[in-house]
């Protein structure tokens, strides 16, 4: 089924690390909702409802979204939070804006690092019986799964390091100053240290609006949603076969049903994924229908997914270039968002009409998400 | 722009308790969503998106601990997402719900959601946390001392004393005492609630919610789907969320941002909901109200947002005078309200169901005679963001 009203995303502010100590955190919140109300052309005057979304034990607070009143213009506004996900306040925006009953959404997430030890709070999140006394973090669930992918592909492991490298690269041109590092603590095997970055503190915010309202503004640079999927796997990592990636799959087909994509590798102009590992790359690129399983070696070696090649991914250099942990999927979306608006910076590429964007997150990318974007309006 | 309506086809609810040692949290979850599903006379692969409903992960001591209720509600590699508003979230999961149905993209939509407050330990302990680590949370505030600075400043702007907070647990009481699903059922007297001991003057025990055990589901669905399918419905008519400041002290300073004796944002939220609905005197118009009030003394304030009396401070005169009892000119929490269940994750959604099982005509022992317009609010945060709702049969 299509949405009522088909959302534009007329603003967005990526910050995808941001230095600790001279600002608090409510004060990165501000700053990064401002900046993408400034890149849409608005005031927060103009803002009808407002979905954010961090995670409570990252934030060392309760209930994370109280302290977003102040500092993103909640006061007096309708205000939701999707602490599940990061690019679930996206889809929660353009949802409420697919409805027919808000003209604008702001979108905001953030994701600190003063936790003590961010693989302890993520430890928090497995259940207290079986999965936390592995124990079970972020890192030790893509490491399981990495191990089952190369288990079912046995080439995955050249693969994924051909990923990492080009991601890698990409960051290098995306980010002229970067202070590349591998992750902080212990790595699991099989993910290296290059395949992984340390988190850091980022936020992100994007602005939607309807229709009516982009035309009655003026808004030429907008990424209009085509189509949009979510889904989940079950919790327990037993109950998963975490070589494949079937809630993407889900994702994927809605997503692609409302874009009226049928072929999905010569769809788009470029793609953002979540490579928290580049193993979780590679899951993408099967599960999104652009790459089967026994191509990954061949065509991530040939530059099929680099700039210039075939289909570049990840020309933000993505999560192996910068790692705030909770927001990493909603940046993908705004890179996406931005590339079609012509406003990705020094890694823009040209002449971008049609996006991907892919949002995973969670143990072992429990939640996934695929965000179509076109220049075009539907018509 | 015409809209399909959306409506509430299916609810679930669990018989609240302190405890619940027979069902871990996801069969709390599933237990709702069983019952709602029965209720609504579909399978599972009927609901094609599901909103989780689950406030302060740290009740449950698992953060993210929506991930662990996934097979709970039928949500494998279906769309499922969670909404967290603090005690406002089981209305903004509604509300969340009604948007994925609004948006077109869905016809049967499922919000669900369980809590173990009862198990918790001290939900005190938990809720302090919600406040800024380095200013507010040393004072040391919690739900309860925060809603008697709330109940100080409207004893001393409308005369409100601590029998008139006891009136509204005697109320309230009495109420549940009909209603099977209630956790506080025992009905008490004046005398009771005022020989109870005090936990922050003015708010005594028996001015105290519970903290309870359960969960609960609803079911959405459009118009065309109802229609389609010859399904019984009522219909979400009107709803929105308002928040106000964070900051406690910039409620009861010199010049208050939004003055604590009252709830602000909620009579700004229900101005937008009403609206919505097209009520213009919802004194006259309202059949019947499940309004979020976790402390006796909130109920005044609450009932004055929603704009059931002409000004603020009144309800406490027509509350004696038992115009918000079963049987009066609006009844008030038929259900027995938040004053007798606290689930958070679902008290404000259990708000919704009460309201719909009213206007529905199903509500059991407590129905209203005739309601057939209803209104729910939630409350989360630090009396900060607030959820309303109209509902209509």
């Amino acid at each position: 089924m299509g949405m009522r009203v088909q959302p534009g995303v007329i603003g967005c502010a990526i910050r995808p690390v941001i230095a600790t100590g001279a600002r608090s955190l409510e004060e990165i919140m501000y700053d990064t909702a401002q900046a993408a109300l400034a890149d849409a052309g608005l005031t927060t005057d103009d803002i009808d409802g407002i979905v954010v979304a961090s995670n409570d034990q990252f934030d060392g607070r309760a209930i994370a979204v109280m302290m977003a009143s102040g500092s993103v213009g909640g006061v007096d506004r309708d205000i939701l939070s999707t602490p599940s996900a990061s690019e679930h306040a996206f889809i929660m925006g353009a949802l409420r804006v697919a409805s027919g009953q808000f003209r604008t959404q702001l979108v905001v997430s953030w994701s600190p690092t003063e936790v003590s030890s961010m693989p302890e709070a993520q430890r928090l999140g497995a259940d207290p019986y079986f999965h936390r006394a592995l124990p079970l973090d972020e890192m030790s669930a893509h490491a399981l799964q990495a191990s089952a992918v190369e288990r079912s592909q046995p080439d995955a492991r050249a693969a994924a390091a051909a990923v990492a490298e080009k991601n890698r690269t990409h960051g290098r041109l995306a980010w002229p100053d970067p202070v590349l590092q591998p992750a902080a603590g212990p790595l699991r095997w099989p993910i290296m240290p290059a395949m992984t970055s340390a988190p850091v503190t980022g936020s992100v915010a994007m602005v939607l609006a309807a229709p009516d309202f982009i035309a009655e503004r003026g808004l030429t640079d907008v990424a209009w949603l085509r189509g949009m999927g979510w889904a989940t796997e079950p919790s327990f990592l037993g109950d998963r076969d975490l070589a494949t990636a079937p809630a993407l799959v889900a994702a994927a087909r809605q997503a692609y049903a409302a874009a009226g994509i049928t072929d999905a590798a010569t769809a788009f102009d470029l793609v953002e994924v979540t490579d928290a590992t580049p193993y979780a790359e590679l899951l993408a690129y099967e599960a999104l229908s652009l790459c089967p399983r026994a191509e990954w070696a061949a065509r991530s070696e040939d530059g099929s997914f680099a700039r210039g090649g075939r289909l570049p991914v990840n020309l933000s250099g993505g999560v192996l270039t910068w790692n705030p942990v909770f927001c990493t999927g909603l940046i993908r979306i705004a890179e996406v968002a931005n590339q079609i608006r012509g406003r990705a910076g020094t890694h823009q590429a040209a002449g971008v009409r049609n996006g991907l964007a892919q949002a995973g997150s969670g143990f072992a990318m429990q939640y996934q998400s695929a965000v179509v974007f076109s220049q075009e309006a539907r018509s | 722009m015409s809209l399909d309506r959306v409506g509430i086809i299916g609810i679930g609810q669990s018989e609240f308790r302190s405890r619940r040692d027979d069902a871990s949290y996801p069969d709390l979850v599933r237990e709702g969503v069983s019952r709602a599903m029965a209720d609504a006379g579909l399978e599972l692969d009927a609901v094609q998106a599901v909103v989780y409903s689950l406030s302060p992960d740290a009740m449950l001591g698992i953060g993210n601990a929506e991930r662990l209720g996934v097979d709970a509600v039928g949500g494998r590699n279906k769309p499922f997402l969670r909404i967290n508003t603090g005690g406002a979230t089981g209305i903004s999961s509604v509300a969340a719900a009604y948007y994925h149905v609004a948006s077109g993209m869905f016809d049967v939509v499922m919000t669900a959601g369980a809590d173990k407050i009862g198990e918790c330990g001290d939900s005190q302990t938990v809720l302090n946390k919600i406040w800024d680590p380095s200013y507010e949370r040393p004072l040391p505030l919690g739900t309860i001392n925060m809603l008697a600075m709330s109940g100080v400043r409207y004893m001393q702007q409308y005369g409100m004393t601590e029998e008139d907070m006891a009136l509204v647990t005697v109320k309230n009481r009495q109420h549940a005492s009909l209603n099977p699903k209630a956790h506080l059922r025992k009905v008490v007297t004046v005398d009771e609630v005022m020989e109870s001991r005090y936990i922050s003057w003015p708010i005594k025990l028996l001015d105290c919610c519970p903290q309870s055990s359960g969960g609960a589901a609803i079911i959405l669905a459009s118009e065309t789907f109802i229609r389609d399918n010859r399904l019984d419905a009522v219909w979400i008519t009107g709803l929105s969320h308002t928040a106000e400041t964070y900051w406690m002290g910039d409620r009861m300073g010199v010049n208050p941002t939004a003055e604590h004796s009252g709830a602000h944002a909620l009579g700004r939220s229900f101005e937008k909901t009403y609206r919505q609905a097209g009520i213009t005197d919802p004194a006259k118009q309202v059949h019947v109200a499940e309004l979020y009030a976790p402390f006796s003394n909130t109920e005044f304030h609450a009932i004055d947002a929603a704009r059931l009396v002409s000004k603020h401070g009144e309800s406490i005169g027509r509350l004696r005078d038992g115009e918000f009892s079963i049987g009066g000119r609006i009844p008030v929490n038929p259900s027995g309200g938040t004053l007798c269940t606290n689930a958070i994750a679902v008290t404000a959604m259990a708000r919704v169901a009460e309201t719909a099982l009213q206007v529905w005509g199903r509500a059991g022992a407590h129905q209203v005679k005739g309601a057939k317009l209803g209104i729910a609010s939630g409350n989360g945060g630090d009396h900060q963001i607030f959820g309303t709702m109209v509902i209509e049969a």
